[in-house]
């Protein structure tokens, strides 16, 4: 079991509010992912769970019990770090038995729980390394190890894909979310990637600015984002937004619309009108940059179109596509 | 080697001030340029390493030279041409004892005690140092208020004048000094502190401490910071103990500042001279009397001077040192290919 | 900062070194007490009569007397003219002034009893003129026998008998100790010879050590084991250091301090009307009561580059109401015999000087024959040197007295071995 629950957690640092009132209820086994652009607070926030920072206002509760006052070591919590922290000096058997032995753990018990971790990560060959002689990669799966041998109440991991090039960052996504099948473990990530949130999380927690902005399935961001910045953060190439006036009355309101619900338009459809100022051409697809009315447009378009820059070109979408946001940004519907 | 072209520097009050030094560079442009051109790049190296080295040579390689001659001589004069060939004399002297352990056993006997005396100081001196040091620098680490003051305040000591310091706590150790005041004022016996054997070692071993620390403290807060703040994290996750956290982690990965810091205080340790000749002259009687001060009063101080003899003390001890440095260098190398990897 | 040491460090050097401007005089002189301002006058009046000769003073401590400027003068460098104590041992580096006085036999006449001090053995040149004659004694603090009633030593009491009494008076005024005494094998000796002891052997060369300066070498010990000394002094410091017992008699510390006539301006300016006192003479041994000659002189180098303008200040310097002036002014004894022969004007309010000066005066026809003869011996000051050294090993505990009195004999054969 293990729910951890955050109510009205806020944290100030001086004058400057770095964490306003978050609400949040994490579910026992679920991978919840905080997203959000730099400097919105995801990182504090995980600090706070994992008890590392005190939060200045609120409760962080685990399993029903109030730990915001209890030391990071007695939450039973387990942190892959941003840059693994593993420590230098020591092999990496050592880097896994250390918080262990701290729990004055029976060496046998010690050696089965690196065994296993070093088996389901695939490190067996490296437990007798030091980390200066490992790859990003292998670091990687060691910082993994550590935690899991802790058999933690729920892992906290802290954008441990940003450190690993492009091509293994794919290779590792996959591997993390096997990896939380297999172990059913809590676990609450902290990305700035929209990517891995989208791919990684049962839910997602958008933060801009020390707030929540949303909380939902990865679909249900897509689908229906709650505001403008969830509409445009969610999802690339990024939704084209164009204001128009649609509310009786004349208020102000934004259009939302996603490059890939853009198609060329076949006679007798409502269409939008832009001129292509830039074509790239992706193979599969086709990223076509318009202007429409001196509105930035974007449309992904399937295949090869044989489009030309300068040309005018007529982009149909259907209705039920349409977002639409009112003048607080606010979705309407 | 040509001269970067004037036009660049010229520019309001920086042209007025630069103009003379870009005179100068024009003129010495030729010449340069034509010395390069007869001695290429690594003729010019050589040219400018010159004059240091013909400095290092006329004052630290040949006076070591001179004075290895000079410890193969007797007699009381000065000069070289004056002084009599006597070999290994002064060496035998050196090292007649009965009993090497026992200065009183031997020709020598202030030598000896000297080196005894050394030794101790260099024993105790060296621990006590690199802890303290080590104290300070955990300390300063910490996120006090006014943390720069408090290093500053630690550091100044070393910015003194070895005179001064000894002066200094002369003044606050003597019969009659400061502490002996605060003592009687309140209530307590005073201690003659400079006079008592022990109380004079520790004065000494205590004064140079306070002198020195500030240095090698600095240079152990550097490895501290070194060390990545989120591993101290992981180790709070960890759920490690404090006194766990310093064995396992700090002190391992401050490990290589901690030998370089040993060693500097070791080689300091062995020539100590300046403060504990200030503040106790070597005394009471002989106690505190060290390698340095025996060989300035040999080579100098008394009547009559024997060069000689301090010669062949000094060649000994600096043997010692070299060995001491060898060590150094040694360490050194390994951490430059630790650090490489 | 680098730059700035360098340039006082090339200016230094070249101020030691001899004045190779033609008219220079350079002169190192160091003070006890006021003679360096009354010397600098003299010499300011010198050089309005003589004005092609420009003098300069250089008042340093006598450490840089004791310490730098044998070394200078091993390398053939130096002052013009230097005040010195040792006057034996550095005897070869003396100018003879002979052919650039204008009257040598004035000097013969009024200076001569004391030129075999100033002059390697054998020779017969005028090196230059002692600028007092000084005489250990010892000073009593009048005020303090006062307090504790008791009553001051008359002039034939012997050293037990002064302790003894100083003791009384440390009981009873609560002293730090009895009787201080400068660490100095020099200060020493004249005890030493009091009680029958002679260091120089019947070839000349130093002699074993004798019963004299057992004896009064385990006295001193005593001393500080009893309390009755300061082992401060002594103990405080390594080897052949110099340290003075002078600071404790002026805080009123000890009742009794065996130094030298030569602290008698030094004692009056720092003393004051603090207290009263009284120089005492020395005190008796088994064999005679007698104190050490020595004093300072004012002699000129023999690398010097203007021996002509050298002998011009001499001779000014050396002239009786130069003399007079100086030795009024300066509280010392004269060495000047003519001048020692007249009534002399101290120039002083001090009535405790005036009594003492006469005192150390009557003083100098007590002293014995075998302490006469140390200071034109060469071997005296390396012996004080090592007697020094040896006896405050045995203060601090680290020698018994015994191996203290071998080592002696052993430092003092070392010695001279080196410098054969």
């Amino acid at each position: 079991m293990s729910r951890i629950t955050l109510t009205d957690v806020s944290r100030a640092y001086g004058q400057v509010k770095v964490l306003h009132d978050i609400n949040l209820d994490i579910q026992d086994g679920e991978l919840i992912v905080f997203v959000g652009p730099s400097g919105c607070g995801k990182s504090t926030l995980l600090r706070l769970i994992a008890g590392l920072d005190r939060p200045t206002g609120g409760t962080i509760t685990i399993n029903g019990q109030d730990v915001t006052r209890v030391a990071a070591a007695d939450r039973g919590l387990a942190m892959v770090f941003q840059s693994y922290a593993l420590y230098p000096h020591m092999s990496v058997r050592q880097n896994l038995a250390f918080g262990l032995e701290n729990a004055r753990m029976p060496k046998p018990e010690i050696e089965q729980r690196i065994a296993e971790a070093a088996r389901m990560l695939e490190i067996e060959p490296y437990l007798d390394r030091r980390p200066g002689q490992l790859s990003g990669g292998q670091r990687q799966r060691v910082a993994i190890g550590r935690a899991i041998v802790r058999n933690p109440t729920a892992f906290l991991l802290d954008e441990p894909l940003s450190n690993l090039d492009a091509e293994l960052r794919i290779s590792t996504r996959a591997e993390l979310a096997a990896l939380h099948e297999r172990l059913s473990a809590t676990m609450i990530y902290v990305t700035h990637d929209q990517i891995e949130a989208m791919t990684l999380a049962d839910r997602i927690v958008v933060l801009r600015a020390g707030r929540i902005e949303q909380v939902g399935t990865p679909l249900d961001l897509y689908n229906k984002p709650a505001n403008l910045f969830v509409a445009g953060f969610i999802g690339a190439p990024r939704m084209n937004f164009l204001p128009v006036a649609v509310f009786p009355g004349g208020r102000g309101a934004t259009i939302g619309i996603r490059p890939q619900h853009l198609r060329r338009a076949t006679d007798g459809e409502p269409t939008l009108k832009a001129k292509v100022t830039l074509i790239e051409q992706l193979g599969s697809e086709t990223v076509v940059h318009g202007d429409a009315d001196g509105h930035r447009l974007l449309a992904v378009l399937p295949g090869q179109q044989g489009l030309k820059t300068g040309e005018e070109v007529a982009l149909a979408y259907g209705q039920e596509n349409l977002h639409v946001f009112d003048e607080n940004g606010l979705r309407t519907d | 080697m040509t001269v970067s072209s004037p036009r660049r520097v010229l520019s309001g009050t920086g042209a007025i001030l630069m103009a003379p030094v870009a005179l100068v560079a024009r003129l010495l442009d030729p010449p340069l340029s034509a010395l390069q051109r007869v001695g290429g790049t690594n003729g010019m190296a050589a040219f400018f390493l010159l004059p240091n080295m013909a400095v290092f040579g006329i004052f630290v390689l040949l006076p070591l030279v001179i004075n290895i001659i000079y410890s193969m001589t007797g007699g009381t004069a000065l000069f070289l041409a004056d002084r009599t060939f006597v070999g290994a004399a002064q060496y035998q002297r050196l090292f007649d004892c009965r009993s090497y352990v026992d200065p009183k056993s031997c020709t020598e006997d202030l030598f000896w005690t000297a080196v005894w005396n050394t030794a101790g100081f260099v024993v105790v001196q060296v621990v006590f140092m690199v802890v303290v040091a080590l104290v300070t620098a955990l300390v300063l680490n910490r996120d006090l208020r006014a943390r720069s003051f408090w290093r500053a305040v630690f550091f100044f000591p070393v910015l003194l004048s070895p005179v001064v310091v000894g002066l200094i706590w002369r003044w606050i150790l003597q019969r009659q000094g400061l502490l002996n005041f605060g003592l009687y004022e309140l209530g307590l016996t005073p201690v003659n502190w400079l006079v008592e054997r022990n109380w004079a070692f520790a004065a000494a071993v205590g004064v140079s401490i306070w002198a020195h620390v500030g240095f090698y403290a600095l240079i152990l807060l550097a490895g501290l910071q070194a060390i990545p703040k989120d591993l101290y994290e992981a180790a709070e996750m960890d759920g490690t103990r404090p006194a766990r956290v310093f064995w396992r982690i700090t002190l391992p990965l401050l490990a290589p500042n901690l030998l370089v810091v040993l060693v500097l205080v070791l080689i300091r340790a062995v020539q100590i001279f300046d403060e504990v000749y200030v503040l106790t002259g070597g005394g009471p009687g002989t106690a505190t009397l060290y390698l340095t001060q025996y060989i300035y009063e040999v080579g100098f101080a008394s009547f009559l001077r024997n060069p000689g003899l301090a010669s062949a003390a000094s060649i000994l001890m600096g043997a010692v040192l070299i060995v001491l440095t060898l060590f150094q260098l040694g360490i050194a190398r390994r951490n430059e290919m630790r650090g490489k990897r | 900062m680098k730059t700035k040491t360098l340039l006082v460090a090339l200016a230094v050097g070249l101020m030691s070194s001899t004045a190779a401007i033609a008219g220079d005089v350079r002169v190192m002189w160091y003070s006890d007490g006021v003679e360096g301002e009354v010397i600098k006058d003299l010499l300011d009046r010198f050089m309005k009569e003589n004005p092609g000769i420009n003098v300069i003073l250089d008042d340093v401590g006598y450490k840089v007397v004791q310490e730098q400027l044998p070394v200078e003068l091993e390398a053939g460098r130096g002052p013009d003219i230097a005040r010195v104590t040792n006057l034996k041992t550095l005897a070869d580096h003396w100018l003879d002034l002979t052919p650039h006085i204008a009257d040598p036999a004035y000097w013969q006449a009024n200076f001569g009893d004391q030129f075999d001090w100033m002059r390697p053995d054998g020779s017969k040149i005028i090196p230059g003129f002692m600028t007092q004659l000084t005489l250990t004694g010892g000073f009593a603090n009048k005020t303090l026998f006062e307090q504790a009633g008791v009553e001051i030593p008359g002039a034939d009491a012997t050293w037990d008998e002064w302790v003894e009494a100083a003791g009384k008076v440390q009981e009873s005024q609560q002293l730090n100790a009895a009787i201080a005494v400068d660490r100095s094998g020099h200060r020493i000796s004249a005890p030493i010879v009091s009680y029958g002891g002679n260091y120089i052997g019947p070839d000349r060369m130093p002699a074993p050590i004798d019963e004299g300066v057992k004896t009064f070498a385990r006295k001193l010990v005593e001393w500080t084991e009893t309390g009755r000394m300061n082992k401060e002094t002594w103990v405080s410091a390594a080897g052949t250091t110099y340290r003075a017992g002078i600071d404790d008699f002026i805080n009123a510390q000890v009742a009794y301090y065996y130094s030298g006539s030569w602290q008698t301006a030094a004692l009056s300016g720092k003393i004051g009307g603090a207290f009263d006192w009284v120089a005492t003479g020395s005190p008796c041994g088994t064999e005679a009561c007698s104190g050490l000659p020595g004093g300072a002189a004012l002699v000129g180098i023999k690398y010097t580059q203007n021996p002509e303008e050298v002998g011009k200040v001499m001779d000014y310097l050396a002239r009786e109401d130069v003399v007079r002036e100086f030795t009024e002014r300066t509280l010392f004894l004269p060495a000047h015999k003519g001048v020692a022969a007249g009534a002399l004007d101290f120039k002083t309010d001090d009535t405790n000087v005036k009594g003492a000066l006469d005192v150390f005066v009557k003083a100098t026809g007590q002293v014995h024959p075998n302490a006469n003869a140390l200071p034109a011996w060469k071997w005296a000051t390396p012996i004080y040197g090592v007697l020094v050294t040896r006896i405050s090993q045995v203060m601090a505990g680290e020698l018994s007295i015994d191996d203290a009195f071998a080592r002696i004999d052993e430092d003092i054969k070392a010695q001279v071995e080196a410098a054969k």
